[in-house]
């Protein structure tokens, strides 16, 4: 049962990934700051923020026997939101010598990302 | 469409499965290395996969199974940055600033090593006389 969860929420979570990510890749311009999956991951870490502020008021790290837990923060919002995307992406600014833009995607990516959780978390707990 | 998106699904699924298996494994440390390892092996698999995806490109469902399912749901940024939120809340800022740049530090090297492992494959594959189609 808890397999069956966290693969349901898995699967909802890539592929709400992939076709929001299709749909942002329209607003894409070229040599300029890769979109999509900054404004998913930004998406979701403030969705995570808020669905945990307002079911849990708390981080619970280790609530493994909770099925709401297992298929929408560990299923959901982990598969939704991606980290090796970022990566990869981040890699290949380097290799163009996009120093400027590096720093901009690498800066928005991780501090936006836990900015957004803490405000979020902060104001909705 | 819908083909696409049940490849996705199914990648994910997997994905999802691993990230959760290795999380319990690590459960017992009481920090969050899990997430710290699976950002990090799968910003390797990505990137190592990246250069096997242009060689296979008439294979679609390889790179939206493998790549954007598997890998994109075994990695998180979600869960990135409510344990970077958590560990300052618990005061252990220092401890933070280590999840945080290990992930990203390691994530960036290991996607590097996966880059040039898949390219290099591909040389070698493109050198045995094997061309784009298998």
């Amino acid at each position: 049962m808890k397999l069956l969860l966290l693969s349901l929420g898995g699967a909802i979570g890539a592929a709400s990934r992939y076709t929001l990510g299709l749909y942002l890749l329209q607003f894409q311009e070229e040599a300029k700051l890769p979109l999509p999956m900054l404004i998913v991951n930004l998406l979701g870490s403030a969705g995570l923020a808020f669905f945990l502020a307002l079911y849990y008021q708390d981080y619970p790290l280790t609530l493994y026997d909770d099925s709401l837990y297992l298929a929408v923060v560990v299923g959901f919002f982990g598969a939704f939101t991606t980290y090796s995307t970022f990566s990869v992406e981040a890699l290949s600014l380097l290799e163009k010598k996009e120093y400027k833009l590096f720093l901009q995607y690498v800066g928005l990516s991780l501090l936006g990302s836990i900015l957004l959780f803490t405000v979020i978390f902060s104001w909705a707990v | 469409m819908w083909t696409n998106i049940l490849w996705v699904a199914l990648g994910g699924a997997l994905g999802t499965l691993l990230r959760y298996g290795i999380n319990l494994w690590a459960l017992p440390t009481g920090y969050p290395i899990g997430t710290v390892l699976e950002n990090i092996i799968g910003s390797f698999l990505l990137a190592f996969l990246a250069a096997l995806f242009i060689f296979y490109s008439h294979h679609e469902w390889f790179r939206l199974s493998a790549g954007v399912g598997f890998c994109g749901s075994l990695t998180t940024m979600s869960t990135f940055s409510a344990d970077t939120f958590l560990l300052i809340a618990r005061d252990e800022a220092l401890l933070a600033l280590l999840y945080g740049g290990t992930t990203f530090i390691g994530a960036l090297f290991s996607a590097f090593l996966g880059l040039y492992l898949g390219r290099y494959l591909i040389d070698w594959l493109k050198v045995k006389g094997l061309n784009e189609r298998e």
